[in-house]
């Protein structure tokens, strides 16, 4: 009985660690720029498309229809979560000089519009170039189920959990000590004024789109094999993890990681019950989390004293 | 050469014209204040120096050289560091951070930001003790020092201070103008934006008068100090009691 908890855990500690570092890449580039990328899920999807290429390319075939077995054996996987990061990294650059830049800070939200458009351009392209199909991605270390006080977990579910645990715990320490992580968060609380400090405030916001594309683009391949790609599926990773983000406080990065984490785990344990109440239990205890706390538990006028 | 030089300047919000065609020289060395009552264009003309909006016409030259169209970041690296009104140090970050981000321009040694730490410290005694608390923790005062000891950070060539004794106590603000007149005594160029004209005009060399965006009046810290007209407007001095 407890066995199938603890599995309920591990897999929506997995899934939430997805959600969580979603969350984290629509944290960076609203705390920099207050604008909310909403292409961040089309970056989700396209992120594991080129990871996909690369299996498929490394393996010396490009036929989604028939992804080889060892297809993300050795540093196969790597390859493809290093270059799907670096590519998915450079279309925040695009991203940001296009349909961010000449919006933000201005009245208006224009920059809704630019950013749900550059999604629909990304997604168009990907369709172009990879079609519309489902396709199944191996797992790097195999389909097995692995043993853990009874509970099964896929091989997966644990390589994403503590590589998504690792990237946070880096990313924390880039913001706290790193000049860098200084420069953002100053930008974060006012662009005029750090530029008085002599930053280059769109090299600053710049970077938090490349940083930001990194996660996304991430995140699609680490999920890939678990969820199967398609150029549909960063949609709803992307809806969940930016309901996280709410939850946990959108100009908080830690908070955001909890709501995103604290997400995936009450969705696996609804989802024993009953599946059907998944969504929405999500979207009940935003509801309720914003009724209370309408920046989110961690949000806004907390100030973070670590 | 005077180190900044302003020629015609007027700054805009959208449609209001918040400084006017305003002239106004710094020497290097020199203290120079800018007084003038709410909504004169004090903070304006400040932030037209330090980049934070471009001239609409007119030319400001820093060392002889155009800079009105240079980024803030661009001006910091040329030597121009503000301390804004209100303070505005970043409040989730401890003191120690905000100094550290004071110096971002200079991309200094480990060894030598730990010695420009150790400077301000000295002239600030009080946020060596605060070092590692968040900005937001500090008194009003403390964060006027913290704001001033950023800039400083910047080791500039001229000095902006918009308003540092904005809403603080009579005690403290002697503090920050005893500050004002050791940083004179060390030499450094400032230019100082106050409603408190008589402080003001005590610390500094010179000083400009500023009505409605225009500058109306200049002469010496002395000369302004015994002006019936500004004694009556900004000492709180009745023209037949001078
Ligand atoms: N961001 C802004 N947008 C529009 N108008 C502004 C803005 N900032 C200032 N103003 C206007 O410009 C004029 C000058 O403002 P400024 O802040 O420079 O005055 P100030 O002399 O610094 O006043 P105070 O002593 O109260 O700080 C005022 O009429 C003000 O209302
Ligand atoms: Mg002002």
């Amino acid at each position: 009985m407890s066995a199938t908890y603890l599995q309920a855990l591990l897999s929506g500690l997995s899934v939430g660690g997805i959600y969580a570092l979603i969350a984290l890449s629509f944290s960076i580039t609203f705390t920099t720029t207050k604008t909310l990328n909403f292409s961040q899920g089309e970056f989700v999807s396209f992120g594991a498309f080129v990871g996909l290429s690369v299996l498929l390319l490394l393996s010396g075939t490009f036929d989604f229809n028939a992804v080889p077995a060892d297809a993300s054996a050795g540093l196969k996987f790597p390859a493809a979560v290093v270059t799907a990061g670096v590519l998915v990294g450079v279309v925040g650059i695009f991203i940001f000089l296009l349909a961010v830049r000449p919006f933000a800070g201005k009245p208006g939200m224009s920059w809704v519009m630019s950013t749900i458009g550059f999604g629909i351009i990304l997604q168009s392209l990907g369709l172009v170039v990879w079609g519309p199909a489902v396709v199944n991605v191996p797992a790097p270390f195999g389909e097995g189920v692995i043993r853990i006080f009874g509970a099964g977990v896929r091989s997966q579910e644990l390589v994403v959990l503590v590589s998504a645990i690792v990237i946070m715990l880096v990313f924390d320490q880039i913001m706290r000590r790193s000049l860098l992580g200084k420069a953002m968060r100053a930008v974060a609380f006012s662009p005029q004024v750090a530029s008085l400090m002599g930053i280059n405030v769109t090299l600053v916001m710049v970077g938090a789109f490349v940083m930001s594309g990194v996660l996304a683009g991430f995140a699609g391949v680490m999920v890939a094999p678990i969820s199967t790609a398609s150029l549909f599926m960063g949609l709803g990773f992307s809806l969940k993890a930016f309901a996280g983000a709410i939850i946990g406080g959108l100009n908080n990065p830690r908070g955001c990681i909890f709501g995103g984490f604290m997400l995936g785990v009450i969705e696996s344990f609804v989802g024993l019950w009953h599946s059907e109440w998944r969504e929405i239990s999500v979207f009940v205890l935003i509801i309720l989390v914003l009724a209370v706390r309408p920046d989110g538990l961690f949000g806004a006028r907390t100030v973070d004293k670590v | 050469m005077p180190l900044l030089e302003l020629k015609d300047v007027s700054l805009d919000y959208g449609p209001i014209r918040a400084v006017d065609r305003a002239s106004i020289s710094v020497e290097p060395g020199e203290v120079v204040a800018i007084i003038g009552g709410n909504g004169a264009g004090k903070s304006t003309l400040l932030k037209g120096v330090s980049g934070l909006l471009t001239p609409s016409e007119g030319s400001i030259l820093f060392d002889g050289q155009d800079i009105s169209r240079l980024p803030p970041h661009q001006r910091v690296a040329r030597g121009i560091a503000m301390s804004p009104e209100g303070r505005q140090v970043f409040p989730d970050q401890t003191v120690h951070d905000n100094l550290v981000l004071g110096a971002y321009a200079r991309g200094l040694s480990d060894k030598a930001l730990t010695a420009a730490i150790d400077e301000q410290f000295d002239l600030f005694p009080r946020l060596r003790e605060r070092r590692d608390q968040p900005a937001v923790t500090l008194s009003g005062g403390e964060q006027q020092m913290l704001a001033m000891a950023r800039a400083l950070m910047a080791s500039p060539r001229l000095l902006l201070l918009d308003e540092p004794s904005l809403g603080l106590a009579p005690l403290i603000v002697r503090d920050i103008f005893q500050i004002i007149r050791s940083l004179r005594e060390r030499q450094i160029t400032i230019l100082l934006v106050e409603q408190m004209a008589t402080m003001a005009l005590k610390a500094a060399h010179r000083a400009y008068v500023l009505e409605t965006g225009r500058i109306t009046l200049t002469g010496t810290g002395a000369e302004l100090l015994n002006d019936p007209k500004v004694r009556a407007a900004y000492l709180g001095v009745a023209h037949d009691a001078a």
